[in-house]
């Protein structure tokens, strides 16, 4: 596998996504290349960062109880 | 004009125990989802008082059409098809209106390559707040906002998403490839107009 195949699969591979021979084959790349690697570590990070800034936020607890009112009768 | 995800089926007969049996389910298998419902829907609305609306209407839907769905499978993907349903059908003429978006038109920007040299770890994403990463998503268009919020806010795996937005898995790809290139410019730009990082002399 060379860089810019590797590269086509950056985000199926850090979504997972991949089959675990392509997985494997790209795990290999990115040990034997600091620069794909030093890249694939950015994106992640970009994608973690994303997740724990947008998931900190959940429902009101007032739109729960007002759920529950209107489902159950509460 | 989009319909119900499964086909109708009559609802069982209720008795007190049916009754207590499909609150019960629906407790534990679609409620436990209202969080990740109410992130969708106001990332989708864009407004607070909309987005209670939107999931108050699509648990209401949820627990009615709860006979049709399949125990066992994925209720968070039948949940989030129900909003967008509702979203589409009767939101979004009142709020934003969708954008037809020219896909080739968008030039993929790489963050990383801007700042091999600056801070190829990245750091600076550590001085922005959660207010302007969700007004970055916000600027976004619908199509774009909506397949990144399933996948990176909720953890969608490709094929739910293509599922939910009704769209092929390649169109996903594309989207999510393209949506995430469009947030880290705009965070980028931020950051270099907040003097996190230097920008790259242009």
């Amino acid at each position: 596998m060379n860089c810019r195949e590797c590269t086509e699969h950056l985000y199926e591979y850090l979504d997972r996504e991949l089959t675990p021979q392509v997985e494997q084959e790209i795990r290999q790349h990115l040990a034997d290349c600091p620069p794909c690697g030093e890249h694939f570590d950015f994106e992640r990070l970009f994608l973690d960062f994303l997740r724990a800034r947008c998931r900190a936020h959940g429902a009101p607890a007032e739109l729960k109880r007002r759920i529950l009112r209107e489902l159950f009768d509460e | 004009m989009a319909s119900t995800p499964t086909p109708p089926t009559p609802p069982p007969t209720p008795t007190p125990a049916a009754d207590a049996e499909k609150r019960a389910s629906f407790e534990r298998e679609a409620l436990v989802h209202l969080d990740s419902l109410y992130r969708v829907a106001l990332r989708l609305t864009g407004n607070p008082a909309e987005a209670d609306d939107l999931v108050q209407e699509t648990m209401l839907k949820a627990y009615r059409a709860w006979h049709q769905f399949e125990q066992g499978t994925n209720a968070k993907g039948w949940l989030l098809t129900i909003l967008r349903h509702a979203f589409i059908n009767e939101y979004r003429r009142r709020t934003r209106h969708p954008e037809t978006v020219d896909l080739d038109a968008i030039e993929p920007f790489s963050v990383f390559d801007e700042l091999q040299d600056d801070d190829p770890q990245g750091t600076f994403f550590d001085r922005i707040v959660d207010d302007e990463v969700l007004r970055a998503i916000d600027e976004l268009p619908e199509q774009f906002r909506e397949t990144v919020v399933l996948s990176d806010v909720e953890g969608l795996s490709y094929e739910e998403i293509a599922r939910v937005l009704e769209v092929p898995v390649g169109t996903v790809k594309s989207r999510l490839f393209r949506a995430r290139r469009m947030l880290q410019a705009k965070l980028y730009d931020y950051a270099v107009g907040m003097g996190y990082i230097k920008g790259s002399a242009t």
